[in-house]
């Protein structure tokens, strides 16, 4: 009985973090919301202002470089009906973000789910990419196998003959 | 045995108390549906040719209107949010974002605009310009569907409805005439309005061309509404106001069109002790057109505003708008 009040538990928190619809004052047409990557980084700055917040990470290439990283997230006001605050982020803590690039190659997106350190998930989406219980579901089995990218999960399931 | 059921009964409990309003979410231009009953369209009872014959055959109907004190008049207190709507009813065939533009709803030309923002919206996804970008105001009518916290102010001479976003608030002056001292229209333009019993009905003309949303038709400075504002409640403690309202506008559509908007108190944002802050745009959005398209300022990058940075005078103590943290963005362009 507990396994099925966990499962329903577990659905209800999924629910609830889609049921706020994201709308915002301009459109998402500067993200490719086709393409889903994740970055991992250390906290710049949380902006938790109106009329969008955006979460700057410092992420670090691969000659040791780092290049600042700036996601685009929802409204305060929405953020706070998902119980995400001024002060749900904590500076010089690494984050692992879900993002839809921008077109143009610059180094931001919108973004869609964020792990905290301890490993929770939430969802400071707004309309430029997916944060959703169901795209943080996908991509927990995704994580577990390594992938950065929709693209190449889906590329090395395509080879797996769709497992 | 009986405590594993009981907990079964809370889980499915819940489980439909999230998941019904959810379905309902899925209405096509719900933003943040689901609590209550489905929502329904009150038409007037009969055809008007003018918002003001409407509003007046109205205000005859509840004989003048309920004259009321100030502990009379009804309070909406407390904090709301969006809570549906059938505003895509009005002009899209079903079934919502994948239907069609609806025929001879909109005059011609109105149409033919619509037609291509809706283009866009299909075929990209997302409509490529959105006149809030640059940070112009929301205005009305599209204050009944931006989301963002409302708040409601009842006096018995007059009402404020406020969205933080803008901040946008319409001024309601109950029991008075229209009134343009200023030669031109404006974003919320003049309301007036009368109490029927607990029901607020109102009037708005003197608008500047706007429109209902960037995927929504757009409107002439013709626009003119009459709304019947009720609080309802229902069960689970849910209480909505609900809005039911015609627009005339006799260059954007055929005939009037009725929708009906709803405000749900937003508890959960009351017990997170939100506290409504003045709406940031000009100094904060990094967003803009190029192109007639949205894009996005980086930090470091031409025109980036910095809503946490310094003020113009960084060189003085205490001049950092982000106090608690201090924390400091580069100033060039990332790498």
């Amino acid at each position: 009985m507990k396994r099925i009040l966990s499962f329903f538990l577990a659905v209800m928190t999924a629910l609830l973090l889609t049921t706020v619809v994201s709308v915002a004052h301009h459109s998402f047409t500067m993200f490719d919301k086709s393409t889903e990557k994740v970055a991992t980084g250390t906290l710049a700055r949380w902006t938790f202002n109106n009329p969008h917040s955006w979460l700057y990470l410092n992420v670090k290439n691969k000659d040791g470089s780092e290049t600042l990283w700036s996601f685009e997230g929802s409204s305060p006001t929405t953020l706070l009906q998902r119980g995400i605050t001024g002060t749900t982020f904590e500076y010089g803590k690494t984050y692992t973000v879900l993002y839809c690039p921008l077109k143009d190659g610059r180094p931001g997106g919108g973004i869609g789910w964020v792990k905290l350190p301890d490993g929770t998930f939430i969802n400071p989406a707004d309309g430029g990419c997916s944060g959703s219980a169901e795209t943080i579901e996908r991509w927990k089995g995704w994580l577990a196998k390594g992938y950065t990218s929709n693209i190449e999960a889906q590329a090395a399931q395509k080879a797996q003959g769709g497992k | 045995m009986r405590f594993s059921q009981s907990l079964g009964q809370v889980a499915l409990a819940g489980f439909a108390l999230v998941a019904v309003p959810l379905m309902a979410v899925s209405q096509r231009g719900s933003f943040g549906g689901g609590y209550g009953p489905a929502l329904t369209v009150v038409k007037p009872a009969k055809v008007f040719a003018t918002s003001d014959e409407h509003y007046k055959y109205l205000l005859q109907q509840a004989k003048g209107g309920t004259k009321h004190s100030i502990t009379s008049v009804p309070r909406w207190d407390g904090l709301w949010v969006t809570a549906g709507n059938t505003h895509m009813d009005m002009f899209i065939d079903p079934p919502g974002f994948t239907g069609k533009v609806r025929s001879g709803v909109l005059t011609p030309p109105y149409e033919a605009a619509y037609k291509e923002r809706w283009r866009q919206q299909q075929e990209l996804g997302e409509v490529q310009y959105d006149r809030l970008t640059h940070c112009e105001p929301p205005g009305y009518p599209r204050w009944l569907l931006e989301p963002y916290t409302h708040e409601f102010v009842n006096l018995p001479q007059e009402s404020y409805m406020i969205n933080d976003y803008g901040p946008g608030i319409r001024r309601v002056y109950i029991g008075k005439e229209h009134s343009n001292v200023y030669g031109t229209h404006s974003w919320y333009g003049d309301t007036i309005g009368f109490w029927d019993g607990a029901r607020l009905v109102t009037s708005t003309k003197y608008l500047l061309p706007a429109d209902f949303t960037r995927w929504s038709p757009m409107t002439s400075n013709q626009f003119e509404s009459v709304e019947t504002w009720e609080l309802k409640r229902y069960p689970g403690d849910i209480e909505r106001l609900e809005v039911q309202v015609t627009f005339y506008d006799k260059h954007a559509f055929v005939t009037p069109v009725s929708a009906v908007y709803a405000f749900r108190r937003a508890k959960e944002l009351e017990a997170a002790g939100h506290r409504v802050q003045h709406w940031e745009c000009e100094g904060s959005s990094n967003d803009f057109l190029v192109n007639g398209t949205t894009s996005s300022r980086l930090p470091g990058e031409e025109g980036f505003k910095d809503p946490r940075g310094s003020t113009m005078f960084p060189d003085l103590p205490g001049q950092s708008r982000d106090p608690i943290f201090n924390t400091v963005l580069p100033t060039k362009p990332a790498q």
